[in-house]
């Protein structure tokens, strides 16, 4: 099951992106159980994640009373590209940092941008390759399906 | 694809082909709909349409004058189909060689149409060119490309180009496949062209006498391309590309205003023939490209093709463009060098001496079937400037190239016109202004 | 036959690219300067399509590229 991994290969993460720019503090795993997450690798220069993020924006307007977390991981070499894209769409979700690439290598992420939305027990329920606008209705409904379930 | 955008000849004619500028921007629509589906990466276009334009002047020393506008516009749709459409018109003027050798003695040549008030003569050992040369040119092209699964694409294209004396439609299309987490791609295209040529007074009969003016109607000329390629992604920094290409032309493939000089063993010119070229020309071609980014800033994409004919032309191409970027990626400069070479074509032969006709029958004086070397000079510098509307961002640039051939592989000429300069080669400059939006 | 010794060379480096096309390459998320603008194979499209022109109009040969592959290889 790759639900117990995929959520301490996050913490991996968050500790090493911990005391960056972000600030944000240390995960704690029960902060993820109970509730859906929407992964999302990301980088500065894939085209389609300037897509992506005002959805998950509005994803996470929309669901965050019913649960979802949006957790997107930037996978910039150089954080200052990053950082620029960020001040363009001041996201209010979070943003975590993997310049080295071991979480979307533990992931298996085969294109960018990558989403995967994992149910509140930490299953791995749908993965897109890509990120397509007409195809943000079929993104919706998945995220509703997994919220709907307990 | 092949990428001949349309003739551009010093007499509006004798275009072998017009393998699509379609094709080069059929590419150009095809990488962006595989790119993201979406704009190109960092133009911050918020738009759905990208217009690119320039316009460029061309002058050859003494001769040839060129203005060229060119517009593209493409969009990319929500689903990640691009569509492509483009336009460039042409207009020339000035003096082109006919292909008579230069001579001690003046020459007077008549106009193709015959008309006595065209007729025009040229000095002794002066370059017999016809002064009155005239064209436009407008050619239009439509590409679309859908990528069908999420590693396979297929784009379509026609162009069509119209001119007083000549018309072309080209149609192509190709298929693209990527695999291995899209490191590799696979390509393969084919296109078709249908010429149709009306030249002014009539198309000559190959080989005959020009004294006699014998002209007949309109001729017609088609080819078939096809290409294969792939792309391989070799580094982080390093792209590579390698393609072979095959394309056959059949019909009326003479230069209907190209003549060449019969001259006697003293080297006076007792007369001239039209040219006459086979009514079959097939090329094959090798192309291999690699382009590095050597650092943020600094990228180099380096060319080389190999191409051989059935006329016995063969030529080397080597491309070199640098890339350098400064101010944060908003400004960058590209300067290019490219070096050129070709062997002559079987029939080419300058002049031809009146006690010994060609052996096949076939002639032609034109010096694009020559032997000669070629370099050209380029830099480019562009500028991003605030974007129109919506769109976050422009670009402004101006290039110029300077270009020029130098002939080899003389023939042995009577010892009377040693003192001539029998091939000046070309030296040419262009210039371009160009704004991306 | 000089054709067919340069023609085999290329197939050969062309060749030897493909097969070794399983180990060459990288991550998808590793593909930040092959996003490049100046590194895509049909960067400044026109200014290619003017030069061809040019060379069209004044040389025997033509011809010979494509631009499918590279960039930044997303959806």
């Amino acid at each position: 099951m790759i639900g117990q991994r995929a959520l301490q290969a996050l913490i991996f993460a968050s500790l090493l992106s911990a005391g960056a720019a972000q600030a944000a503090p240390p995960l704690d795993i029960k902060d993820f159980r109970g509730r859906v997450v929407y992964l999302d690798f990301w980088a500065s220069w894939c085209a389609p994640c300037r897509q992506s993020f005002p959805w998950m924006q509005a994803m996470e307007k929309a669901y965050q009373s019913r649960g979802l977390t949006v957790l997107a991981v930037n996978l910039d070499r150089d954080r200052a590209d990053a950082e620029r894209f960020l001040a363009q769409f001041h996201p209010s979700f979070d943003v975590r940092f993997d310049p080295q690439g071991t979480v979307a290598e533990h992931f298996k992420v085969q294109g960018m941008p990558t989403g995967l939305v994992v149910d509140r027990h930490g299953v791995v329920r749908f993965t897109h390759i890509g990120f397509r606008p007409v195809d943000e209705s079929v993104y919706e409904d998945q995220l509703r399906e997994v919220l709907a379930e307990k | 694809m092949q990428l001949k955008p349309g003739a551009r000849t010093p007499k509006a004619n004798a275009r072998r082909q017009l393998m699509a500028a379609s094709c080069a921007l059929l590419g150009a629509a095809a990488a962006r709909g595989q790119q993201s589906g979406t704009a190109p990466a960092d133009s911050g276009l918020l738009e759905d349409w990208s217009v690119d334009s320039a316009l460029a002047y061309y002058h050859e020393n003494g001769r040839i004058r060129a203005i060229e506008p060119v517009v593209d516009v493409s969009k990319v749709t929500a689903s990640g189909q691009a569509l492509n459409f483009n336009a460039t018109f042409d207009s020339l003027s000035g003096s082109s060689p006919n292909g008579a050798l230069t001579s001690h003695a003046a020459q007077t040549f008549s106009s193709p149409s015959g008309k006595a008030s065209h007729a025009y003569t040229t000095a002794p050992g002066q370059l017999p060119v016809d002064p009155h040369y005239q064209d436009t040119r407008l050619a239009v092209g439509a590409n679309w490309t859908l990528p069908f699964t999420r590693v396979d694409q297929l784009s379509v294209g026609v162009k069509l180009s119209d001119e007083h004396d000549f018309v072309s439609v080209t149609v192509n299309a190709s298929i693209a496949h990527d695999f291995n987490e899209k490191n590799t791609t696979l390509s393969f295209g084919i296109s078709n062209e249908y010429d149709r040529l009306s030249p002014i007074g009539g198309a000559p009969v190959p080989g005959s006498d020009y004294a006699l003016f014998e002209k007949t109607g309109g001729k017609t000329k088609d080819g078939v391309g096809a290409l294969l390629g792939v792309t391989q992604v070799m580094t982080r920094n390093w792209l590579s590309e390698f393609n072979i290409s095959v394309d056959r032309f059949k019909g009326y493939l003479n230069d209907p205003y190209k003549i060449t000089s019969i001259i006697d063993g003293a080297g006076n010119t007792t007369g001239y023939e039209f040219e006459s070229r086979p009514d079959q020309r097939t090329r094959k071609s090798a192309y291999w490209e690699n382009r590095v980014g050597w650092s943020g800033q600094f990228s180099t994409a380096l060319s080389l093709r190999y191409m051989s004919d059935d006329w016995g032309i063969r030529s080397d191409t080597a491309q070199l463009h640098l890339h350098w970027s400064f101010s944060n990626r908003d400004r960058y400069i590209e300067p290019t060098f490219r070096w050129y070479r070709q062997t002559a074509a079987d029939f080419y032969t300058p002049f031809i001496l009146s006690t010994q006709q060609p052996a096949t029958g076939y002639e032609s004086a034109d010096s694009r079937l020559g032997a000669f070397r070629a370099l050209t000079y380029g830099l480019k510098y562009a500028q991003k400037l605030p974007g129109l509307g919506s769109r976050a961002e422009s670009e402004f640039s101006v290039r110029a190239e300077y270009y020029q051939q130098t002939f080899e592989e003389r023939m042995a000429v009577p010892a009377a016109l040693s003192g001539l300069d029998l091939y000046p080669g070309l030296k040419a400059v262009l210039v371009q202004v160009g704004w991306r939006f | 036959m000089r054709l067919k010794h340069t023609a085999f060379l290329f197939l050969l480096c062309g060749t030897a690219t493909m097969g070794g096309c399983a180990s060459l390459g990288v991550q998808p998320w590793q593909r930040d300067v092959l996003a490049r603008e100046d590194m895509r194979l049909d960067a400044n499209p026109l200014d290619a399509a003017i030069d061809d022109h040019l060379y069209f109009s004044k040389e025997a040969s033509s011809g010979g590229r494509s631009f499918a592959g590279g960039g930044c290889g997303c959806n």
